[in-house]
């Protein structure tokens, strides 16, 4: 309380913010010039490569899949997941303490070898489908998310009130549904979010996933990038910096910014 | 219902049931399949790393790699922690802010991050615009596709991964602790390098290692930023895997990432371990 | 070296709300003095104000003729145990105990034999290599105490250094504070706010209500004379009865109390403060009686305290507890009188509200 900062170190972190801010506010006036390569500060202002997005197929269809991606491997994670981590809240005894570790070889295990793994094994040795592979190594690349966040919750969730409840006469499957999900809602809210975001902006998964006619959004913009030097890849950028806007109000929202320090 | 009811033991697997063969059919196969197929050569189980370890060029890129994520970690780990300790002791809402700041870059994918340092470090690029026009240099640099350009774009999108970390690793330190301290005498420097330096010390090196592997192993920063001519590991894999079509030895660059992590992750989190007797 | 601690108009705030108005106290030398009190009532902000993590908004601190009030925390010398000890989690037991006098420029064979010697007087003796994260509670509340004591502070003071501890243990750990603290004679502040453990360990005890002190007196004075109603309330004066006089006849005074009835209260047993005033007893201070003088209640619920029987009872003045011999069990529903007991009653006069 008697120990000021000092004002070399506050000057050192403004500096820091700036270098973290600086690149985004440039990402958002390149997509607003009008002229056809990428320049800084714009030399006049215009709303076309926004236009450009949705009319440049690719990347109306990249964003609806992309979207569907993110949704849909996040949820068959949840499925999969919450039973996993409230097994391992729930009953420490009966199951083998490195379980809890099993669930996090996702993160653990380089991603690019883990799509390149996944290419090679599950997308042509088995021949799944493109879409179907996808599915899965985003459901995969988040599982850890999902059990590690939701499983925070459940181990401060005190499981006398769920054995309350069942000796009240509720059947146990019951019980999970309405006492155990309703008190572990934040850990799911911010589960979902973290693989959502996680699942939105893989490159390394699906880059081996990919084939013709299924892409992603970031490989997607990557391709562009490499033919065409325009501020599309600007504007798209802004449109998936309004996507984590969001997911920030909703985190702010339902659990506090002070949730992303712990 | 019947059997579930009578057993806590078989509820507890068929919980987890799911979620054991997702992780064994999608990664632990796929991935034992990726390390076996490198001990697969006629010549004898270990050809490939071999051939690896005596080519000049493969080394190259192992080091280049080596040498990009450390000096990435260790910029990281001193930026973050000058910030992280001056939002620790923000107060109230400027913190909150400055938290957002952080979290923002964070949500915001590798790709979009990456690429506005294209923006900036490019031939047309801001910084050599801006750089003209103060007149201290007359050409334009080629600071893309180097080492520095990079390293730049890693220790930007590590940067607010390691401030988050310390910030909650500063802020779970007691006021309590601070204040023992002052009360036995330790002025505020003092205090800071014998209780709250080494207090943060394992989140020191969780955060390490979250940057080091992160930035060993990334793929999208050293394509847009590198390309061809700085290549390192995560994308010469991918150049082997998808334009040579060379699986062995894909899978070879594969096993030394899945190695240098795996031994990195071991070794740090024993590190942190003996520091911190909390635990203990 | 023993010094007194003075202090002299104290006010402070947390940002605007004021939490301390104009405290003075002053601790002799060699004294033990606590702070008694609930959470809030600004027992723990003194202590913080003493130590230097707060600064007054006026008003001086004195130790000796040191003036402390603008001087830095760690330029104070002052031992102080924390309710969360507080024990650095990096350091081993012998390095948390010698850290103060590292602090103080001392080498590290003599720091180390100091200390060694501190956590032997403290019992340690054979867990100086032990980390906190090691120790039971009381063990921890051992070092934390060695590593206030071994800096030779001329003031100790303990911040509710018991509440983490179970019962047993805290009786055993007041009786060491005490008995360290004496030998020593270092001037010592402690808070806390439990009752029994300040009364039994303080020379003389501050209870403190709302940022100011109510009384500061001997553990013996507090018990038997409240000065206030507050300080009776606390001590357990369960019974107030506010009441007014009404006439003085020869040697008696005649008071009345709410619903009507009259208590004529004896010049030579009581000496009432004022026209209103209360009339505090704990229930040992009221028996349960069949003579006709005294408060006329109805009994109602009966329970059994070891040493005696209380009643519930129902009196026009409202709900009373009273304590009746283990001899003669009273039934409820019977019509008593309960008679205050002079030497465990107090005429305390009206609050002003």
């Amino acid at each position: 309380m008697n120990t000021r900062t000092h004002p070399l170190l506050v000057a050192f972190a403004v500096l820091t913010f700036l270098f973290l801010v600086g690149p985004l506010v440039i990402i958002i006036g390149t997509s607003l010039s009008d002229t056809a390569f990428l320049t800084f500060p714009p030399e006049g202002l215009t709303l076309h490569w926004y236009q450009n997005i949705f009319e440049i197929s690719a990347f109306r269809r990249t964003i609806m899949t992309s979207f569907a991606l993110a949704v849909g491997g996040t949820a068959i994670s949840m499925m999969i997941g919450v039973p996993a981590a409230y097994a391992l809240a729930r009953y420490r005894v009966e199951l083998p303490k490195f379980l809890g570790n099993v669930y996090v070889l996702p993160i653990l295990i380089p991603e690019i070898v883990l799509g390149f793994s996944l290419m090679k094994s599950v997308a042509i040795g088995a021949g799944l489908p493109i879409m179907t592979s996808l599915l899965l190594g985003h459901a995969l690349l988040v599982l850890p998310y999902c059990v590690r966040v939701v499983g925070a919750s459940l181990n401060a969730f005190d499981f006398s009130i769920e054995d309350a409840a069942v000796s009240l006469g509720c059947p146990r499957w019951k019980a999970f549904f309405t006492i155990v999900l309703p008190n572990v809602k934040a850990g799911i809210i911010a589960g979902f979010i973290l693989a959502f975001i996680t699942s939105l902006n893989d490159v390394s998964v699906s880059i081996f996933l990919t084939g013709p006619g299924v892409s992603t959004l970031p490989i997607q913009l990557l391709a562009h990038m490499e033919q065409f030097f325009d501020p599309t890849i600007a504007s798209v950028s802004v449109l998936l910096m309004f996507v984590t806007v969001g997911v920030m109000a909703i985190v702010e929202r339902t659990l506090g910014l002070t949730f992303l320090t712990k | 219902m019947v059997p579930f009811r009578s057993s806590p033991r078989l509820r507890a697997w068929a919980l987890s049931a799911p979620a054991i063969l997702l992780v064994t059919c999608f990664l632990l196969l796929p991935v034992f399949s990726t390390l076996a197929t490198t001990f697969g050569d006629p010549e004898g189980p270990f050809a490939t790393y071999a051939a690896y370890f005596d080519s000049r060029l493969r080394m190259r890129v192992l080091w280049r790699t080596m040498e990009v994520a450390v000096i990435t970690t260790v910029i990281s780990v001193i930026i973050g922690f000058l910030t992280a300790w001056v939002v620790a002791k923000t107060p109230g809402r400027l913190k909150s802010l400055l938290i957002i700041a952080a979290v923002f870059p964070l949500l915001t994918g590798v790709v979009v991050r990456s690429f506005a340092w294209l923006i900036i470090l490019g031939k047309n690029g801001i910084l050599n615009d801006f750089l003209l026009w103060i007149g201290v240099i007359t050409e334009p640099l080629s600071m893309l596709y180097t080492e520095g350009s990079v390293i730049v774009a890693m220790v930007y999108l590590f940067v607010p991964l390691m401030i988050l970390t310390l910030v909650g690793v500063l802020e779970g330190i007691p006021q309590d602790m601070t204040d023992a301290a002052a009360s036995l005498g330790a002025k505020p420097a003092a205090a800071f390098r014998e209780v709250v330096l080494p207090m943060a010390v394992p989140g020191l090196i969780v955060g390490s290692v979250l940057v080091f592997t992160g930035s060993f192993t990334s793929y999208a920063t050293p394509q847009l930023l590198g390309g061809e001519r700085q290549m390192m590991m995560g994308t010469f894999l991918y150049q082997n895997a998808m334009v040579r079509f060379d699986w062995v030895a894909a899978s070879t660059v594969a096993a030394i990432m899945v190695v240098v992590t795996l031994t990195t992750v071991l070794l740090m989190s024993r590190v942190a371990r003996k520091l911190n007797p909390v635990a203990g | 070296m023993t010094v007194s601690l003075s202090l002299d108009a104290i006010t402070a705030h947390y940002g605007t709300t004021k939490v301390l108005e104009d405290l003075s106290l002053h601790v002799g030398e060699g004294e033990l003095v606590s702070l008694l009190g609930a959470s809030g009532c600004g027992k723990t902000t003194t202590l913080r104000l003493v130590a230097g993590f707060l600064e007054p908004t006026a008003g001086t601190i004195m130790l000796g003729d040191r003036d402390l009030t603008r001087l830095p925390a760690h330029s104070r010398d002052i031992g102080l145990v924390f309710q969360t000890y507080a024990l650095f989690p990096h350091l081993s037991v012998r390095d948390n105990v010698a850290f103060g006098l590292k602090q103080r420029g001392m080498g590290t064979a003599e720091r180390h034999k100091r200390a060694d010697d501190m956590i032997e007087r403290v019992g340690l003796g054979h867990l100086a290599d032990r980390y906190p994260a090691n120790l039971s509670g009381g063990q921890r509340q051992r070092v934390a105490l060695a590593r206030a004591l071994v800096i030779e502070p001329p003031l100790l003071m303990f911040d509710e250094p018991l509440s983490n501890l179970d019962a047993k243990l805290r009786v055993d750990m007041r009786v060491e504070i005490r008995r360290l603290q004496q030998a020593n004679g270092t001037t010592a502040l402690y808070v806390t706010h439990d009752q029994e453990e300040a009364f039994s360990i303080s020379d003389r005890v501050a209870i403190m209500n709302a940022g100011r002190i109510m009384q500061l007196d001997t553990p013996e004075v507090l018990y038997s004379r409240p000065a206030n109603a507050f300080v009776a309330d606390f001590v357990g004066f369960e019974n107030m009865i506010p009441m007014r006089v009404i006439s003085e006849a020869g040697d008696a005074v005649r008071a009345e109390m709410e619903g009507g009835a009259t208590l004529d209260f004896p010049k030579d047993k009581f000496t009432v403060p004022a026209q209103d005033f209360v009339l505090a007893t704990r229930p040992e201070g009221l028996e349960v009686s069949t003579t006709d003088w005294g408060i006329p209640a109805t009994l109602g619920l009966r329970t059994y305290l070891g040493r005696a029987y209380q009643y519930q009872c129902m009196t026009p003045a409202g709900e009373l507890k009273a304590n009746g011999p283990l001899t003669n069990p009273l039934e409820p529903g019977l019509h008593v009188n309960l008679v205050p007991q002079p030497e465990q009653c107090c005429l305390l006069p009206a609050e002003t509200a």
